[in-house]
């Protein structure tokens, strides 16, 4: 298998990856980290505001690179976090 | 390989009665040896009570007199002077067999690729070097001594490693014949190459549709065991009684997968597809086409977000209904014994970004030969279209360059890759098929057409319009605006230059060694020739095996070839194998080592040294045990013991040293003594021969199984005989063919340099070289460099060496 691989694949401007939106509840949050330790793909960082918890909630970095596999929802412990995926009229 | 412990009498007491034959082999050696003249000279040494000259003494009539001559002169020891052993001893041991005579009372004096072939235009020397290799090995002849080869059961299955075509092929042949086969394939699916071609030369067939039946044969078969995404990470044994290690890689989808595909529409990863060289994407669960066998999907885990056992998406496994997703499989080792083992790893392509005038990786309209394949095949990423990266649209004037990656000083790939010329012709006929007003030009240097229904097809594709321009191009440029191309060169039939403007070029790469065939080349002690394919045990006569017994070839693996010829050699390589596992057992040269126990000290020091752990030292017995059907036959452990307690049967040190004391009876100091392995440096000079590579008559080899063998009280002897100097030579640190002997050899030679420092003798007339069996240049160049030491050499300092070395005379 040539391990070379030069032009970018012909089909990936056809390509549509599903896109997210990411809905954070922040005064929800207790500021434990779970999220930005582990998103697969290094969405979230801590933001420097102050929810009513009095911690710092998480932030979206770059909403783009979520794929939508809600793994922040799962390790959640305080249920702040659930992602959709956007309608097709907002991404066509 | 048991040295036989009593040998038969009759060789024993009697005196020796040495018959010599020399052979003329033609004029090939008798153009410059005269060879009545060494025949006369051999009459003259001692115990020869028989020599003669006759012109082919391979043939039937040379053979019967040498059966007939045995009988009627009570012959009982035989020694021909012809080509080297490695071509003809099998044939004359058999003649003495034939004979009543034990086979290892025979021994072959190699006056031919040793010395007529390369001293050419010298008569005399090489007369006068003819009659000292008659002279050694009527010296080592003379202690020979009868030995019986034990016979090992071979192991009725096969292992073939590599699942292109060729491996397809072995494997269906042997599983037909009714062996159990291993088919280890280091991608998910078999199929090789030749999968992702589209029609092939010169008939133009799916180039898929007749390798799937044979894949799913493969698949289905019983006698065939298939491990896809596996490879062969340890091979230890010998022929037949190999056992392999191999690793096999999680798929992470179990069988009851029905590649239904939901998974990888699910999956969130997108990365460029391997399978169509980066053209089109796949997800982290995907396999690799249509027609994969083993079909069963898999899941990259270097992509996918399942790591370290923490499942953080499971889309594709709710997609499955199968239930066949597994996120915590593990990698497995599997152990195999074979007897037998086919190598069909197949070839790379030639990367041509490292040739920046073509441009390729840089404009996006220059593609390789294998793009194009996948463009056009209508399983590819464009459904059969042929489209040009930049824009993609149909291009209407295409080019195709020739020769890229091969037959090239400049890229270090010199020889010509055999496929790419048809296939271009075949691909040009492809397009015109499709769209019939493309444009086609062809640059070339030569179109070599060579096989059967090529010529017609080259034919065809110029009748069809396609316009073959002899001269490559020396650049390629890009029209900005419009990504076309500039083809630049000259014309050399014509003599002009030429500036050609096309939509799309497309690089016919050549084909390259595997860049991992050098694990292989260890795993199973190989060799590669200085393209880097595999080296065959010859050329002519025993294309398909490799030097490493129940080793074959197959394909690619060891020259570049197209799919009929892998599929020819591939069944070549099956009938090979098949013949020794139809046998059931073959027989290992006796060449273990002879314990002498009362020398024994039970130092241990050749239980270190021995690569195969074939010797073991009981501490409370204060003894060494030799198993002798784990020797390999190296003789390491015979140079190691410095107490004269282990010695090589048929390479023992008193026919070494009688090989020695002959070559330095006369004119010693004129004379350089080689002590040659049989597998890489010995044959490396048999290549020098066969090339007719021209070198000084002053050398004369002595042959041993591996460098390791040569014990420094060899070279200590030589010197003290007065030779002007010495060369030691092996295989390549790494390529011993005994595993790792040659390190051995490296450390004696290194203390012997250190022991004539200190004692004030030039180190120089010493040489250590490695040269493997393709290195023929190298060993003649290195005998031409080490002449001007030769004859530096003062009479003053030979006797100094011989002072120094003095002790070494005494072991008579």
């Amino acid at each position: 298998m040539p391990e070379r691989i030069k032009h970018g694949p012909l089909d990936s401007k056809n390509l549509k990856p599903s896109k997210a939106t990411i809905h954070l509840i922040k005064d929800q949050c207790k500021g434990c980290g779970y999220c930005i330790e582990f998103c697969p793909k290094k969405v979230f960082e801590e933001s420097e505001e102050i929810n009513a918890r009095g911690v710092h909630p998480p932030k979206i970095v770059d909403e783009s690179k979520c794929l939508l596999c809600s793994f922040c929802t799962a390790v959640c412990p305080d249920f702040a976090i659930f992602v959709t995926e956007k309608k097709c009229e907002e991404r066509c | 390989m048991a040295e036989k412990k009593e040998p038969k009498s009759e060789g024993k007491a009697e005196e020796p009665r040495v018959g010599v034959y020399v052979c003329h082999c033609g004029l090939n050696i008798a153009g410059s040896v005269n060879c009545a003249e060494v025949a006369k000279y051999a009459a003259t040494l001692p115990h020869v009570v028989l020599a003669q000259d006759n012109r082919y003494t391979c043939s039937d009539q040379g053979q019967e007199g040498i059966k007939k001559d045995i009988k009627e002169h009570k012959l009982n020891r035989v020694v021909v002077a012809s080509c080297s052993p490695r071509l003809h001893e099998p044939t004359f041991r058999k003649t003495c067999e034939d004979a009543g005579l034990n086979k290892y009372l025979f021994e072959m004096a190699n006056i031919r690729e040793h010395c007529s072939w390369v001293h050419l235009y010298d008569h005399e020397s090489a007369t006068e070097k003819a009659k000292d290799l008659v002279k050694m090995a009527v010296a080592k002849a003379e202690l020979l001594q009868p030995a019986e080869e034990i016979e090992v059961p071979i192991i009725r299955k096969a292992l073939v490693i590599g699942g292109g075509v060729a491996g397809i092929q072995s494997a269906l042949d042997l599983a037909d014949t009714g062996y159990k086969v291993y088919l280890v394939e280091k991608e998910p699916s078999i199929g090789g190459m030749m999968a992702r071609i589209d029609k092939t030369f010169p008939t133009m067939d799916c180039s898929i549709c007749i390798l799937a039946p044979k894949m799913s044969d493969v698949g289905h078969h019983s006698n065939i065991e298939l491990l896809a995404n596996s490879e062969v990470t340890e091979v230890k044994g010998y022929i037949g009684n190999f056992t392999a290690k191999v690793s096999r890689r999680p798929r992470y989808v179990t069988k009851d997968c029905s590649a239904c595909g939901e998974c990888a529409k699910v999956c969130p990863i997108v990365t460029p597809n391997e399978f169509d060289v980066g053209l089109a994407t796949r997800h982290a669960i995907y396999t690799l086409f249509a027609q994969a066998v083993p079909a069963t999907y898999l899941i990259d885990m270097n992509l996918c977000l399942n790591k370290e056992g923490v499942v953080v998406c499971d889309k594709c496994m709710k997609a499955c209904e199968r239930k066949a997703i597994e996120y915590e499989m593990k990698p497995e080792t599997v152990e195999l014994g074979v007897g037998t083992i086919i190598v069909a790893t197949g070839a790379d392509v030639f990367d041509p970004s490292i040739l920046p005038n073509y441009g390729y990786g840089k404009l996006a309209n220059v593609i390789t030969s294998l793009e194009f394949e996948r463009l056009i095949n209508a399983g590819g990423p464009s459904g059969g279209h042929l489209i040009r990266p930049s824009d993609m649209q149909i291009p209407r004037r295409v080019a195709f360059v020739q020769c890229v990656g091969s037959r090239s000083d400049k890229v270090g790939r010199l020889y010509c890759s055999n496929v790419c010329c048809m296939n271009t012709i075949k691909d040009s006929l492809l397009i015109k098929e499709h769209w019939p007003d493309t444009e086609i030009f062809v640059f070339y240097v030569d179109i070599r057409a060579y096989g059967k229904g090529f010529e017609d097809l080259y034919k065809r594709a110029r009748k069809a319009g396609v316009k073959f321009i002899r001269g490559l191009p020396s650049e390629i440029k890009e029209d900005r605006r419009t990504h076309n191309l500039w083809l630049m060169g000259e014309n050399t039939l014509q003599n002009e230059l030429y500036k050609i403007n096309v939509d799309m070029a497309i690089l016919s790469v050549g084909l390259e060694a595997r860049k991992d065939s050098e694990t292989i080349q260890r795993l199973l002690t190989l060799s590669r020739n200085q393209d880097g394919f595999f080296l065959e045990a010859h050329p002519k006569l025993r294309p398909v095996d490799a030097a490493t017994g129940g080793v074959f070839f197959a394909g690619c693996a060891e020259s570049p070839k197209d799919i009929k010829d892998s599929v020819t050699q591939a069944s070549a390589a099956a009938a090979r194998a098949g013949i020794l596992m139809a046998k059931g057992k073959v027989t290992v040269e006796a060449i273990t080592p002879i314990h002498y126990q009362e020398k024994c000290t039970a130092c241990g020091l050749c239980v270190k040294v021995c690569p195969y752990n074939a010797l073991t030292l009981n501490k409370d017995l204060k003894k060494v045990t030799v198993a002798e059907a784990a020797c390999g036959g190296c003789g390491t452990c015979a140079a190691e013991c410095p107490f004269g307690a282990l010695t090589q049967s048929h390479f023992t040190d008193g026919q070494i040293i009688a090989q020695i004391d002959a070559v330095t009876e006369h004119d010693a100091n004129k004379k350089i003594v080689a002590f040659c392995c049989n597998w890489c440096s010995y044959a490396g000079a048999d290549f020098a021969g066969v090339s007719r590579m021209q070198y000084p008559p002053n050398v004369r080899i002595i042959r041993t199984m591996c460098s390791g063998r040569v014990s420094p009280k060899f070279v200590e002897r030589a010197f003290a005989r007065g030779a002007a100097a010495v060369m030691v030579t092996g295989c390549h640190l790494g390529d011993c063919h005994y595993i790792n002997a040659n390190y051995q050899t490296q450390k004696r030679v290194e203390r012997l340099w250190k022991k004539m420092e200190q004692n004030g003798l030039d180190k120089n007339r010493l040489h250590l070289l490695w040269a493997s069996a393709a290195e023929g240049e190298k060993f003649a160049s290195t005998v031409r460099e080490i002449k001007p030491i030769v004859e530096r050499v003062t009479p003053e300092e030979i006797e100094k060496a011989r002072k120094v070395f003095e002790k070494a005379l005494e072991d008579d």
